[in-house]
């Protein structure tokens, strides 16, 4: 409702400025303002052509800043990105598995796939594509992107009315939705904890602790072993002096070769 | 990772803190081997 509101005085401002955060990374609403969008254009509260320019120019502006700091940052830029996701471990190689499986058509759909669609850009921008291939391909997700959700609010924009009128009459319902969702919430928490405290299982060490055991006789059943992927992607990138890299999106086979014999201490950044 | 390696059989424990606390306790550390950098393709 806000939205809505918002969107009928600075609507094509807040479409640029949502769609450009998006597109940078930010967890913006974006798709809801182009349905927002779409629905102010309906009732002729804003014009179709600006709302669409504002969008795209925001998409390709956020993109092309993703592509070019990809290029120039590399793997660091993606590990950072990559940190604040659900699994940051796999997600650059995920993201990156994305582009073999469907090939450079990734950037078309990207922007529909949570998770990729913020990779894909600085993906392409540190593999090299060329920029002018790489914008060719954005325009045309940025399109489709824009026009689903734009047209969705376009041909919905009654039902939304209706749904809008209804928040407002069925406040006890909305209450309900409320209660149904901070408890999903509560319980998605409980069980958050309890996976954390099976975890806790596994002793954890001091660094000066594994450095006196390393300057000790003992040091020759020492293991350490570096769980990072995406610290293997940088030339530069550095370790801790002697460890051993195990790949974790290669888990199994690489257990085949771990001494059991010894005492292994994981690390990642 | 670790929890995982237990249940195999190993005898795993967690740096706490890792890279990160390890360079900070300027402790000993080296660059990552050519060989062992992923190599991911290129578009060009």
């Amino acid at each position: 409702m806000i939205l809505l509101s918002l969107m009928a005085r600075h609507g094509y401002a807040l479409t640029f400025g949502l769609l450009l955060a998006e597109a940078i990374g930010l967890p913006f609403p974006a798709a809801i303002a182009l349905v927002a969008a779409g629905a102010a254009v309906a009732s002729h509260t804003l014009w179709g052509p600006y709302v669409l320019v504002a969008a795209l120019t925001g998409l390709l502006i956020g993109d092309t800043v993703q592509f070019w700091l990809g290029r120039y940052m590399g793997w660091a830029l993606l590990g950072f990105l990559c940190r604040v996701s659900i699994n940051p471990e796999t997600c650059i190689l995920q993201s990156a598995e994305s582009f073999y499986k469907r090939g450079k058509i990734t950037l078309v759909i990207a922007k529909f796939i949570p998770g990729v669609n913020t990779m894909a850009a600085p993906l392409a921008g540190s593999m090299k594509m060329r920029y002018w291939q790489f914008l060719r391909l954005d325009v045309a997700g940025a399109a489709l992107y824009t026009l689903t959700y734009f047209l969705i609010g376009y041909v919905s924009r009654d039902f939304l009315a209706t749904i809008l009128r209804g928040f407002r009459t069925a406040g006890r319902a909305m209450e309900a939705v409320v209660l149904a969702a901070l408890l999903v919430y509560a319980i998605y928490r409980v069980v958050q904890f309890r996976k954390n405290k099976m975890y806790r299982v596994v002793p954890r060490i001091q660094v000066q602790e594994l450095a006196m055991r390393l300057s000790s006789e003992d040091a020759s059943r020492v293991l350490i072993v570096d769980v990072r992927s995406h610290g293997y992607y940088d030339s530069g990138a550095a370790r801790i002096k002697n460890s051993i890299r195990i790949e974790p999106n290669n888990l199994e086979e690489e257990l085949k070769h771990l001494p059991k014999d010894m005492d292994i201490y994981l690390y990642c950044t | 990772m670790a929890h995982l390696l237990r249940e195999k059989g190993f005898n795993t424990f967690v740096i706490v803190g890792g890279l990160t606390a390890w360079r900070k306790a300027g402790e000993p550390i080296e660059g990552v081997p050519e060989n062992d950098l992923v190599k991911l393709p290129t578009f060009s």
